[in-house]
């Protein structure tokens, strides 16, 4: 009796608080805290690049003025901004799928009980925690066509007498880059997996083995279907760091060689404004890019909502 | 018959345990050659790695690089830099994040949604696409070739994963002890330093490494935004060597890896934190 007493008067505390707390002013402080900062320094300057994208704005140009969707229709004329985008999915592509499925070999092979696992699962987590100016720099000490290690590797390939010239071979410039990428991106995807491999119940698996399973009809008819979900989300996150990566191609290749055969979009929104200082169509190409931003946030939303689903069903 | 069949059955297991660690063993390697050769080139008389071909293994030491480390490059003023440039951008993340999360995980208001949305789509955003309008904004105030007003950019873009990773070790803490601290007469933010943030422990120095971090490693923001050679950071001074081409490879490599020691030690201390942060915190609302 007077246990549920002390407990109806600590609901209705709490009642109170919870009433108190929803017309309080404190999280909407917080959160303007938090939007005004992110809007100086992030929606402010996009903003910005958006109305620039209606302006003439050159460095060294006498008057700015607006000149409404001309930059819009040199975009959709220009083959250099066409062909960016072309080399941006392409590069996606390759590193999307590289580093997933690397992943997720890694992973599988690591979710073995074997001596040494821990180590093992560390060792390929090193990429990830190594600084890409670090991994650029002996990757061109790699490729260096004189020294490089590469020539080593290359020439047990029967039929390659002579070295290579690596970054600056167009047909292998852009292979390059993405092997890098892969390198530096999937002990993300890696360490994720694993995580959703050690989610995956025993008892799914005990029940496949009574059944009299193999090991390549548990894989595919257990395993796969369990983790699809966080397969696509990490899909979706290798998207967005190929799509936004720019230190691994600038510093390695600078989007050559011959006319930017690794440019993608963002490496030309830099060079058009800090090499061409044409701020108005760097600003335009900038637009186009955050329309892309804007189509893999919903990707990303989707699939996080799946993977929500999953986890509660 | 038996027993032989046994046998073959455990010479065939014996067979297969070679075979995984082997796979194990080429894999790791295959993945560390390029750490592997980093050590190498920085650690042997720099004649061994100018010939071709570069022998696999050192046959000679030499410590020359590190001994001279700070002798050949200004590395103690690049050092002093990044330390100082991430450690301003961690102070900001960290205030900024723990009242983010605090915000997501335990109070109740409208436009939750709006606002995980809104992290998550900077969180997106390429840096090379608001580079521009920064600079040309840095330029008007003055504030450009400052370490602090650099690291208010990077604290701004690595703020909204820093919220998701924290937020989830917000989630983990069960409601009922924000909401006895409540009873107990502390003030929302009184529930948060003194209840909230110790049990958050975990999260919070995950939060400092990635943003300590990222500052350090941040390249396109640092280069854009700093002219002067006295305050560059790490990533800039590292990148400015790989133009200089007279600059003796062993010395570079020496340099590359005495900056990648500390994010890699810390980084492999917390990366459970980090991935369960960013796997599974995002847009719950």
């Amino acid at each position: 009796m007077f246990q549920s007493a002390t407990a109806e008067a600590l609901e209705e505390r709490m009642r109170q608080r919870r009433g108190w707390s929803r017309h309080n002013s404190l999280p909407y402080t917080l959160v303007f805290l938090i939007v005004a900062y992110l809007g100086v320094f992030i929606l402010f300057p996009i903003a910005q690049q958006f109305l620039t994208s209606f302006s003439n704005n050159v460095v060294g140009v006498d008057k700015v003025t607006w000149v409404g969707l001309r930059n819009y229709e040199r975009l959709f004329e220009d083959d250099d901004f066409w062909f960016a985008v072309q080399v941006t999915f392409t590069y996606m592509a390759f590193v999307v799928v590289g580093a997933v499925s690397l992943g997720l070999l890694a992973a599988l092979l690591l979710n073995r009980k074997f001596r040494g696992r821990n180590l093992a699962r560390s060792v390929i987590a090193v990429p990830w925690a190594f600084p890409e100016i670090s991994a650029v720099l002996v990757f061109l000490w790699m490729c260096n066509p004189t020294f490089g290690v590469m020539n080593v590797f290359a020439r047990l390939i029967p039929g390659i007498e002579d070295n290579l010239n690596w970054l600056s071979d167009p047909k292998l410039a852009m292979p390059l880059v993405i092997a890098l990428s892969i390198w530096k991106a999937f002990p993300f995807t890696f360490l994720v997996i694993l995580a959703a491999l050690q989610a995956i119940p025993r008892e799914t698996y005990e029940a496949a083995e009574v059944d009299g399973a193999n090991r390549l009809q548990v894989l595919r008819h257990i395993t796969i279907p369990e983790i699809t979900p966080t397969l696509l989300l990490m899909a979706v996150l290798m998207s967005i760091f190929s799509f936004k990566q720019f230190t691994l191609i600038w510093l390695t290749t600078g989007g050559g060689p011959y006319g930017g055969i690794t440019e993608t979009l963002v490496l030309r929104i830099y060079q058009t404004a800090f090499r061409f200082f044409d701020l108005a169509y760097g600003a335009t190409l900038g637009v186009s890019g955050f329309v892309i931003v804007l189509g893999l946030t919903l990707l990303f939303v989707y699939a996080q909502q799946r993977q929500d689903r999953a986890r509660r069903s | 018959m038996t027993a032989t069949s046994s046998a073959a059955y455990k010479l065939r297991r014996f067979g297969a345990g070679v075979a995984f660690y082997a796979i194990i063993l080429g894999f790791c390697a295959a993945v560390l050659f390029p750490v592997y050769w980093m050590i190498v080139n920085s650690i042997q008389p720099l004649s061994l790695g100018m010939q071709f071909p570069p022998p696999l293994f050192p046959k000679e030491i030499s410590f020359l690089p590190f001994t001279t480390l700070f002798e050949n490059f200004p590395v103690a003023r690049w050092l002093v830099n990044s330390l100082l440039l991430a450690g301003m951008t961690t102070l900001i993340v960290l205030a900024l994040a723990v009242l983010g999360s605090f915000a997501m995980t335990f109070l109740r208001w409208r436009g939750k949604a709006a606002f995980g949305l809104l992290l998550l789509m900077t969180q997106m955003l390429p840096e090379a696409l608001v580079v521009i309008p920064v600079y040309a904004m840095y330029r008007n105030l003055g504030l450009s070739d400052s370490l602090p007003a650099l690291s208010l950019v990077d604290a701004a873009f690595i703020l909204p994963i820093c919220i998701w990773i924290l937020k989830n070790s917000f989630d983990s803490i069960a409601e009922e002890i924000y909401e006895a601290a409540l009873i107990d007469g502390c003030s929302p933010l009184g529930a948060l330093i003194r209840t909230l943030l110790p049990l958050a422990a975990p999260g919070l120095v995950a939060i400092s490494v990635v943003s300590f971090f990222y500052a350090w490693n941040e390249y396109l923001f640092a280069v854009t935004l700093v002219t002067s050679p006295d305050i560059r950071p790490v990533a800039v001074g590292l990148a400015s060597l790989k133009v200089m081409l007279d600059t003796p490879i062993d010395r570079v490599l020496a340099a590359a890896l005495f900056f990648s020691i500390f994010p890699v030690i810390f980084y492999l201390l917390i990366q459970r934190y980090i991935v369960a942060g960013l796997s599974a915190g995002a847009v719950k609302g």
